[in-house]
């Protein structure tokens, strides 16, 4: 079963995920229509969500899905945690308040690409973990917005402003916060898929099946194709990166994976599970947190935080993070 | 024939992310008509390649009087210094308004 973790180079998806990377290297040409994008992530999100929801109608709601689902939150939480006091002692506030919340956050392709790999691989994996992927979202930018209100009274203070008579708040409340966390497209459609998965059940899903099953893996490839040319091309902009977050961006994702692994295997989760949520964690997000942010830590620079987790994280936790998140499953 | 009118275009880039902070902006100051396009891009924070909607801008375009620009303008002046990242660009243009209703009726 745990065959040799290499071959997720012989993935497809993968290797249009690489071709991408190579076609912004050599600045092909090569372009994929913003709305064809678009759409495709609407479509993986939809498949995986109706797939989790199938899965989880068969399996029905055990006590392995709410410990899971309890790694997943104390991960959403303890990863800004500690990772804002490391941040500050090479940043500001904001930065590191940002950089924080995105990697308390999770990437929605990067869990497709490891349900991916498990499946190639034969372990199982059960469909709460989309869940998981949802729950895994917000915590993080609330502790960030926290954080980052702090330190603009903290700054305010220090010019000798009082903050209540200067306009100095972010456009964003915590109720503001959660209204865009938890109505982003990519959450309702996934947690919309999912419900319906569950509701229509094995049966119901085998009138969709030629679409959201067999077409998923050729959509996926051409999605990543597209992801590695996004990746590339933002590499090849990258000014000279801190060593500091270079190093995080690589280290970080590691060291919260190996937790959560160990945290899995203390409670009794299955192989897939575990990897699962290990790569949850060890994933940074680059789509829902870096909107939020934009809005409610406009100080922050999206140069750090947005290429941090686009062009160093995913494509590490994608050729490397996955494979070898399942390989440490050999020392847990 | 209707007349040219001088009227202001205002032109603001942003995130696509904070479009909506902006538009929130325009209403209060009860600015009703807009034109928003998406764009794509390279910046001080890199790439803004369209493909996913954090990595996205916008163009608003919007026309008015030189009075109401002024209000709006302070508006983005306050944004910008708390930090939002907002291009406003101010062009002097001449439209042709809707014509209004004739009094009398051809005999």
């Amino acid at each position: 079963m745990r065959s040799d973790v290499f071959s997720v180079l012989m993935d497809p998806a993968v290797l249009f995920f690489l071709l991408g990377l190579m076609a912004a290297a050599v600045r092909s040409n090569l372009e994929m229509p913003a709305q064809i994008s678009k759409f495709i992530s609407l479509y993986l999100l939809m498949s995986i969500g109706i797939k989790g929801g199938v899965a989880l109608s068969v399996s029905g709601i055990q006590p392995e899905i709410l410990t899971g689902l309890g790694i997943a939150l104390l991960m959403a939480f303890l990863v800004p945690a500690y990772t804002y006091p490391l941040l500050r002692l090479r940043t500001d506030g904001y930065n590191a308040a940002a950089v924080a919340a995105t990697y308390g956050s999770v990437s929605a392709v990067t869990f497709i690409a490891v349900g991916q790999f498990l499946d190639n691989q034969g372990v199982a994996h059960g469909g709460h973990m989309a869940v998981a992927l949802v729950i895994m979202e917000v915590p993080a930018v609330i502790m960030a917005v926290l954080l980052a209100a702090m330190t603009r009274s903290i700054d305010e203070k220090r010019k000798g402003r009082d903050s209540a008579s200067h306009n100095t708040h972010s456009e964003f409340s915590i109720k503001g916060i959660l209204h865009e966390s938890f109505t982003d497209g990519s959450i309702v459609l996934l947690m919309g898929s999912l419900f319906i998965g569950f509701l229509v059940g094995v049966d119901g899903y085998q009138t969709i099946k030629p679409f959201t099953g067999d077409l998923f893996k050729g959509l996926l490839g051409f999605f990543l194709l597209e992801m590695g040319m996004m990746v590339g091309r933002r590499f090849r902009e990258m000014q000279v990166i801190d060593p500091f977050f270079l190093g995080f961006a690589f280290v970080i994702p590691v060291v919260n994976a190996c937790f959560t692994l160990a945290l899995s295997h203390w409670a009794g989760l299955s192989d897939g599970d575990a990897v699962m949520l290990a790569t949850l964690a060890a994933s940074a997000s680059y789509i829902v947190v870096p909107a939020v942010v934009r809005a409610a830590i406009p100080e922050a620079n999206p140069g750090i935080y947005f290429t941090m987790a686009l062009a160093l994280t995913f494509p590490f936790n994608v050729i490397i993070g996955i494979p070898l998140y399942f390989h440490l499953l050999n020392y847990f | 024939m209707r007349s040219l009118e001088p009227k202001k275009l205002l032109t603001l880039i942003t995130a696509h992310a904070i479009k909506g902070i902006v538009i929130e902006k325009l209403k209060s100051r009860q600015v009703g008509g807009y034109t928003m396009v998406d764009a794509t891009g390279v910046g001080a924070f890199g790439v803004q390649s369209g493909a996913l909607d954090s990595d996205s801008n916008v163009l608003i375009y919007v026309i008015l009087s030189e009075a109401r620009l002024n209000v709006l303008l302070a508006d983005f002046d306050e944004l910008m210094n708390r930090s939002y990242r907002v291009k406003v660009i101010v062009t002097d243009v001449m439209i042709l308004p809707r014509k209004k209703p004739s009094v009398t009726s051809a005999g």
